[in-house]
């Protein structure tokens, strides 16, 4: 089983690279490509089992919508195909139509949600938050500068239960399209919620046990309770 | 500049607020410069100012910095403002300025020393041009606030005086690079035998050539993206030092420092490099402001690191160390931990990270556990992990990741309690590792320790 880890050497804030470290752990009979951002992204060519792509900053974005930009036909047949993507952070806005400036020039991304996203580079959005995904709640952190904009009501990744959606006013989280999971959360993820790796490895027909299972499971209910609380 | 009525307002506002607060023995360090800058929004614009000031920004030091500047100068009896007990965003630095003038506005100093949060950049600099600006790195932070890197870079090339000089940290290439078109002068530390061709910390900020986007050649990596690097495509590479320790003398604590072709000798107080970094970044802002190196080196070994930050004593043979490990700042934390690991001996870990202040919040966002090196933890002289505090169950997650042996390992939600389990057989040292926001509770462990290690010798 292959999985590829798209510019790992630009696309790791927030200590997102962790959920490949854990889902290593998860798996350690699985191949872990990182593919460099001046390197053909494997997808194109071989059969990959899941594709990652962590978050990055404002200049990285352009960077990596030029690189996939070419491959854009190839992205859609995948996700069609049901190939596992799990896009975190910012990453998300790379599919999306464009993202804009506060001057309003706009970054065309690679179209392929129909979303698109506004950056307000001076006042950074943190917040905690719990989702509803399938019969799991989903804790997490989101920490960013932009807000996503366009209609996700067919094509969400989770219903808020704490905290905003794809912007402010939004109640639905992210973008989830077969296998594909676009997510404004940041952070160790898959660490933070094992219920939810535990349905990815399903999703990817893996033969492999959540690594630390008592461990993480024991944080995750902590975290879930402490965040009911939050006003 | 014409001051106008609302700037008079706000100084005699801020001032005779000051007194009262005062009087009512209250911290007089942030209100009266918020007060100033809501009735005048460009107070620090207006408010008459020394002559020199020396402006110190960056991501981790630049408390240290400040504090070991202002210690030498006034060991030298030079006469100053500065914001060391208040804040180092606008209110802070509006207090201090508003400290320096009389109440008809006059100048009564020359010389300023201002610490300044570098996302404050936007709200300071456009309004005053220091004539120094340190900046003694930048490195990934607090996430929440500061983002990434390329953030906190960008802000400052924007706001930064074109007028300012720049002192900078030549072997950091993201600070080295700020506001490029300023003179600037470079404080470095020549290669060490303890650097490496690889990088092992999980953070690394600039791999490619930020003029041609290729991959750079590191000549060698101390810690992160601190070392020496080059672009094999274009005339990207790290700076030539204007202040480089030649000779970093760790048996003797001394270091050689050479500038315009002359050598000077310093002592050293601390044999942790980011301390050493520290004093390299006093010494080369000392020298601007045209101290001896013997003004500099006999006031330099009167310094120590301050309690809060770093302490140690030794108790029936066995050493404690307390060392201020900022949560939610990988970097800071992560150079702790590699100190830590290296120390001489065997020893226990107890770690206290959780940041109360953000925890006051209900929770805490810890994404920065993952791009701090708690790797380094994994040591086999390192006996035992203590783990307590609100969010042991995610540093224990934390610490099993990067492979540390359960059987190593106590974690529990109480601290006081974690701490009984402390095993002080086969350690010659018991490190606390503790955040800024923890210092009580820091000072509760540590006497909790002694009392252990006195009973040690009863039993």
């Amino acid at each position: 089983m292959k999985i590829e880890i798209l510019f790992p050497e630009f696309c790791n804030l927030f200590g997102d690279m962790y959920n490949m470290k854990y889902l290593k752990m998860c798996l350690p009979d699985a191949e872990f490509i990182e593919t460099a951002l001046d390197e053909k992204p494997k997808f194109i060519d071989e059969d990959i089992k899941m594709i990652y792509l962590g978050p990055m900053t404002e200049k990285t974005q352009e960077k990596v919508i030029t690189r996939l930009k070419p491959y854009k036909k190839r992205i859609e047949e995948l996700i069609d195909n049901n190939v596992l993507f799990l896009v975190t952070g910012n990453a998300i806005e790379v599919f999306g139509k464009y993202i804009e400036n506060e001057d309003g020039s706009k970054i065309e991304g690679l179209g392929i949600f129909d979303v698109y996203s506004k950056r307000n580079m001076m006042n950074r959005h943190n917040s905690y938050f719990i989702g509803k995904y399938e019969d799991i709640e989903i804790v997490g952190f989101k920490s960013q500068f932009t807000m996503m904009y366009g209609d996700n009501s067919s094509n969400y990744f989770l219903e808020v239960e704490k905290g905003i959606g794809i912007n402010k006013e939004s109640k639905l989280e992210g973008v989830k399209k077969n296998n594909f999971i676009g997510t404004y959360l940041i952070g160790p993820l898959l660490i933070l919620n094992p219920l939810f790796t535990e349905k990815l490895l399903q999703a990817m027909d893996a033969k492999g046990e959540i690594a630390l299972k008592e461990e993480t499971i024991a944080a995750y209910n902590e975290r879930l309770k402490e965040l009911k609380k939050l006003a | 500049m014409k001051k106008g009525i609302k700037f008079y307002i706000a100084l005699w506002g801020a001032k005779i607020g000051t007194v009262i607060l005062k009087l009512f023995k209250r911290n007089a360090t942030f209100f009266p410069g918020k007060f100033a800058i809501k009735i005048c929004p460009d107070f620090i614009g207006k408010i008459n100012k020394p002559k020199t000031i020396v402006a110190v920004t960056g991501t981790n030091g630049k408390t240290t910095v400040c504090n070991m500047i202002e210690d030498i100068l006034k060991d030298n009896n030079y006469i100053f403002i500065d914001n060391k007990y208040g804040s180092n965003i606008d209110a802070g630095v509006a207090t201090t300025l508003l400290s320096g003038v009389n109440f008809w506005g006059k100048c009564k100093r020359d010389l300023a020393i201002l610490e300044v949060d570098e996302r404050s950049a936007p709200k300071i600099y456009p309004y005053m041009t220091p004539t120094y600006l340190v900046c003694t790195n930048l490195f990934r932070d607090s996430l929440m606030r500061n983002a990434h890197t390329e953030f906190i870079s960008e802000i400052l090339t924007k706001y930064i005086p074109k007028d300012t000089t720049l002192i900078l940290n030549g072997d950091d290439l993201i600070a080295s690079n700020i506001a490029p078109e300023n003179k600037r002068i470079y404080f470095g530390i020549d290669r060490l035998e303890t650097d490496s061709e690889k990088c092992e910390n999980i953070a690394r900020d600039i791999i490619v050539c930020p003029k041609c986007n290729s991959k750079l050649v590191y000549d060698y990596v101390r810690y992160n993206h601190i070392g020496k690097a080059h672009c094999p495509n274009c005339d990207f590479r790290s700076p030539d030092i204007d202040y480089l320790v030649t000779n970093l003398d760790l048996q003797n604590m001394k270091m050689h420092i050479k500038n315009n072709n002359e050598e000077e000798t310093y002592d050293l107080i601390s044999d942790n490099i980011i301390n050493i970094y520290n004093i390299l970044t006093v010494i080369t802002v000392l020298k601007q402001l045209n101290l001896t190196n013997i003004q500099i080196n006999e006031s330099l070994k009167k310094q120590k690191i301050v309690d809060t930050r770093y302490s140690e004593e030794i108790v029936n043979g066995k050493k404690i160390i307390t060392h201020l490990s900022k949560g939610m700042n990988p970097i800071a934390c992560s150079r702790v931990f590699d100190y830590v690991r290296k120390y001489k001996g065997n020893k226990a870990v107890i770690l206290l990270l959780d940041d109360l202040h953000e925890e006051a919040n209900g929770s805490e966002n810890t994404a920065w556990q993952y791009d701090t090196d708690y790797e380094f933890l994994n040591d086999d002289s390192i006996k035992q992990l203590i783990i307590a505090g609100v969010r042991y169950l995610d540093d224990y997650v934390r610490v099993r990741i990067a492979g540390v042996d359960d059987k190593k390992i106590v974690h529990e939600r109480n601290e006081l309690s974690a701490v009984e389990k402390l095993n002080l057989n086969n350690v010659e040292t018991i490190f606390i590792l503790h955040d800024l926001y923890s210092m009580e509770l820091k000072e509760a462990i540590k006497a909790k320790v002694e009392l252990m290690v006195k009973n040690l010798e009863e039993k």
